[in-house]
């Protein structure tokens, strides 16, 4: 059980950096918890930070997220750099997570991702030079086996995977403003 | 011996479980873990993550062992004991398990052992001398993790991390300060810090004996020696009175490094930085090897028998009532008895320790201690006095925590500066170094109303010229329920405090009032052991500064140990003479000296500290003396002899220490009324801090020390509220004035914007040497000298 240490009340960055709506949907993840596990409202606060951030968390706003829960600075880094739908460097708009994992991987995952590379022309974690499409890199069992391969694109699952498939939602997503 | 014990019947109580490892029977605490049980009756089971001090983490699984009825192999630190119990921990199928688990732990781990500093007493070397398999199956490619300066004292080797997370359980847990994290995930994991910064915890040092592989090592030992070249030895903490327990690792017969030695009842398991790298200071360029003698003003170096001659003359030239008697507070018993029997025998009534104190409105004592560390833990109200815990006794600061953290204590106090603490506060009353004292006033009022106090004292009447107010009289209802364990600390601040007497007078009617007790800090890591041998019974140091002396012995102390380091300064160079008994001399002791006799630490002497429970614990010699350098007894007892006092034929320092451990000690005790020295002033009011890394010679010439976070700086610090008025900035120069007496000291600070010094106040560090008695200063800005 980790213990909630007392932080330097400095609020500084939080109040600079945070919007009122991702301060809004902050208090609503630590209205759900006792005080003294407010870490749990941190996965929370990451997406609201991450949304209002161009979709990726900079050292400053994972401080601030930090100083708003009142909680270890590191906490916020250990959970970002642990999440995979978490970003802490600059990304494409929309981001597009192909599962790796058994499964999937089972179900030609491999070849799948392989195919995406070739159609955008980037690796995984790379993000297209329009910055409009980031590979996510080593997405981990999104729990949809049943549709193996699974990837998601902003969130939104798309099962049963093919090359075909990949490419015509690719393309879609070209499209899109 | 288990076959005759099966036909007895044993009454087991309740809270207690009889389990067998490895076929010996056992009767063990209920909820206790297997690995704990293994522990406390001899069977070894090999672990790394597993720490007796720190939350099960359970993720090495090298402690696997096998449980009958159990289909798979458990975790001996997360496999709580059940009655009945019988564990394997040899059998082949635990055997197997653990071998299985080294594979997986040495697949990225480097075989740079004979380039690393952990080699010979790495417990990943050790267990896989045991476990691991003569050759890697593993063909992929190994992690490489990149390596963060995490500052002066902790070397990063981040590549043969096994994420064990012991020192980010301990930086959470045990230091409150959560400065390392386990970033990335699954093999991609690493220690580290996220940012770069650095580990600014004061007890950050203890990670590296918690690292069980060579992840964390000592940076300044780092390529110094190998574990199997180094010799141990006993010591005590020479820079607080907590007196913590420690092993000095010597090579030739020079301290290398220092590592905690386990007691429970001090330190646990635990040392403080300042302990572990304050001896580093000893090899300093200053150090003084051989006698010195001051000839037409220049140093010669010469033998001991004519320094001896020289510093005899120096003392007959002058007569005993003229002579004074200076000790710093970092030398052993032993050299304070003597010290104090040579010159009480030659009828001087000049010879004091207490350099640092300001207020000789009280009688000379020991500090007053109601109660044992480990009671700490069990107080419900703590209330520091003037008190930065953590940097003052840092091990007491670790006992405060935990009862915060076990006890549910609430701890307030009374303080200069907002000091960020490890523990939550309830109520932390900060103001100026004399209005917090009010406060403290304040408080007591709170309690005289609720408890129907007439106070019609000297000091009842000046605390019912205090305000009342809202929080303090919260904080006195709290203080007055029966069923609070009260706990007054009264802290370094307070000792150095121009109204020393009138905190301690009113402390000691706080906790009269509130049934508390109190802990008294010591002033120094020895200055129990200098007030027990007689030096604080004398003139005080103000007196002696202030009257006409004419001759200075000064033992193992320099300029910054007094409070007022500038009056000692000139009257030291005004004297006729002065004898410098030392390990060093800087230029300052070498401008007002005439004979310097070169005397060891107490690292390389013989002898023992009363620590600040007045408990004796001596230590044998860890270190060589370097060069010429002698114990300071065997000096005194020569000079002794010299000047043909009766009464020093000792033949070894045990005949001393017997002497020692004769004398009467009476407890300290406070009285709980005092005429009150009330200060008045207008304008900004000095806070002169003395950092952590400042308080003995030792420390100062600790170079890992210096170079971290916390040494102090040619910095004045002021509130922002100020800043703006007298229209300063970060990092500006300007210069700060103390009027002393008609003349004035000025010196060019840098100032620092910080909102935990209060309005009204100016915070400048001890060492650039302003009078912490005389609290009106004024800043001067935009001027350039």
């Amino acid at each position: 059980m980790y213990q909630v240490n007392p932080q330097d009340n400095d609020k500084t960055l939080a109040n600079e950096l945070l919007t009122a709506e991702t301060k809004t949907i902050m208090d609503n993840w630590l209205s759900k918890y006792p005080i003294d596990q407010r870490r749990s409202a941190l996965i929370g606060s990451l997406h609201a930070a991450q949304e209002q951030n161009q979709g990726w968390l900079s050292r400053e706003i994972m401080q601030a997220v930090a100083q708003y829960l009142e909680i270890p600075a590191i906490w916020v880094y250990e959970a970002a750099s642990f999440y995979s739908m978490f970003f802490t460097e600059p990304c494409g708009q929309h981001k597009v997570a192909i599962c790796t994992n058994i499964s999937c991987m089972l179900n030609g995952a491999e070849a799948i991702v392989e195919h995406a590379e070739k159609n955008l022309g980037i690796k995984l974690g790379e993000t297209t030079a329009d910055g409009r499409i980031t590979l996510v890199r080593e997405e981990e069992c999104v729990a949809a086996c049943v549709g193996a391969p699974v990837m998601l694109i902003d969130g939104h699952y798309h099962e049963d995977l093919s090359t075909d498939k990949i490419d015509e939602l690719l393309s879609k997503l070209k499209e899109k403003a | 011996m288990t076959d005759l014990k099966k036909k007895e019947t044993v009454i087991i109580p309740d809270n207690m479980v009889q389990i067998e490892i490895d076929d010996k029977s056992m009767i063990v605490p209920k909820g206790s873990m297997v690995i704990e049980a293994a522990d406390n009756n001899g069977i070894a089971i090999p672990r790394f993550c597993y720490h007796k001090k720190l939350s099960i983490a359970a993720n090495c699984r090298m402690c696997m062992v096998d449980v009958e009825k159990v289909p798979k192999p458990l975790p001996a630190c997360a496999t709580p004991v059940m009655p009945g119990m019988k564990i394997y921990t040899k059998s082949k199928r635990a055997i197997d398990a653990q071998r299985n688990v080294m594979e997986f732990l040495l697949i990225n781990h480097p075989l740079d052992c004979p380039i690393c500093d952990q080699g010979g007493e790495c417990e990943l070397q050790d267990v896989s001398m045991g476990y691991g398999r003569g050759i890697s199956r593993y063909v992929d490619t190994k992690r490489v993790a990149t390596d963060e300066n995490i500052g002066s004292l902790i070397s990063t080797d981040m590549t043969r991390c096994i994420t064990c997370t012991r020192c980010v359980r301990f930086l959470d847990e045990i230091t409150g300060t959560d400065e390392l994290g386990g970033i990335g995930r699954g093999d991609r994991t690493q220690i580290g810090t996220a940012v770069g910064r650095s580990i600014d915890s004061v007890m950050s040092g203890n990670i590296i004996d918690l690292c069980p592989v060579g992840a964390l090592t000592n940076k300044p030992f780092k390529f110094k020696a190998r574990a199997w070249e180094l010799m141990s030895a006993n010591g005590i903490s020479m820079h607080d009175a907590i007196g913590s327990n420690l092993y000095y690792h010597t090579h030739k017969g020079e301290i290398l490094r220092t590592v905690p030695k386990d007691n429970e009842a001090l330190n646990e398991a635990w040392i403080s930085d300042r302990d572990r790298f304050g001896v580093l200071g000893q090899n300093a360029a200053d150090r003084v090897l051989t006698p010195m003698i001051k000839e037409d003003g220049e140093w010669k170096t010469v033998d001991w028998a004519t320094a001896m001659d020289a510093a005899v003359r120096k003392l007959q030239a002058n007569d005993s009532k003229n002579t004074a008697v200076l000790a710093g507070s970092q030398s052993t018993n032993e050299e304070y008895f003597l010290l104090h029997k040579l010159f009480k025998s030659l009828g001087c009534d000049n010879i004091d320790y207490r350099l640092a104190q300001t207020d000789f409105s009280q009688p000379h004592r020991l500090p007053r201690v109601d109660l044992s560390l480990d009671e700490i833990g069990k107080s419900d109200q703590i209330v520091l006095v003037g008190a930065n815990v953590g940097h003052e006794q840092p091990i007491l600061g670790h006992r405060i925590r935990q009862a915060w953290l076990k006890n549910k204590a609430k701890v307030s106090a009374f303080n200069p500066k907002q000091y960020q603490f490890n523990f939550e506060m309830f109520h932390h009353f900060v103001a100026n170094q004399i209005d917090w004292v009010k406060g403290l006033g304040s408080l007591a009022h709170c309690i005289a109303d609720l408890s129907k106090d007439k106070l019609d004292t000297d000091l009842g009447s000046w605390i019912k010229a205090q305000a009342t107010d809202e929080n303090l009289n919260n904080l006195a209802k709290k203080l007055l329920d029966k069923n609070n364990n009260v706990l007054f600390i009264i802290g370094q601040i307070s000792n150095k405090h121009p109204q020393a007497g009138l905190i301690k007078a009113l402390t000691a009617w706080l906790s009269n009032h509130t049934a508390g007790r109190v802990y008294e800090m010591a002033a120094g890591a020895n200055s129990v052991g200098a007030e027990i041998c007689g030096m604080g019974a004398q003139n005080n140091v103000n007196a002696i500064l202030n009257s006409d002396t004419k001759s200075y012995v000064i033992y193992q102390a320099e300029n910054d140990d007094f409070d007022n380091a500038y009056l000692a300064h000139t009257e030291l160079d005004d004297a006729d003479s002065v004898i410098l008994f030392s390990s060093f001399a800087d230029e300052n002791m070498k401008q007002v000296a005439d004979v310097i006799l070169p005397i060891g630490l107490a690292s390389e002497v013989a002898g023992s500290y009363f620590n600040n429970f007045a408990q004796n614990q001596s230590f044998s010699p860890a270190a060589k003396l370097p060069g010429e350098t002698k114990p300071g007894w065997r000096i005194l007892r020569v000079l002794a002899n010299m000047l043909n006092v009766d009464g020093f034929d000792y033949e070894s320092i045990d005949e001393i220490a017997g002497e020692v451990s004769h004398i009467k000690i009476h407890p300290g005790h406070i009285n709980p009324d005092c005429k009150v020295n009330t200060i008045e002033s207008s304008g900004l009011i000095l806070f002169t801090e003395t950092a952590i890394y400042d308080v003995d010679m030792l420390t100062r010439r600790s170079q890992a020390l210096q170079d971290t976070v916390h040494a102090s700086s040619d910095c004045l610090s002021v509130n922002s509220i100020d800043a703006k008025k007298l229209k300063l900035e970060n990092a500006m120069s300007v210069s700060l004035k103390q009027d002393i007496d008609g003349d004035s000291m000025q010196v060019e600070l840098f100032v620092i914007i910080d909102d935990k010094v209060p309005a009204g106040s100016v915070l400048v560090h001890k060492c650039i040497g302003f009078r912490s008695d005389i609290l009106n200063v004024t800043i001067i800005a935009g001027e350039k000298s």
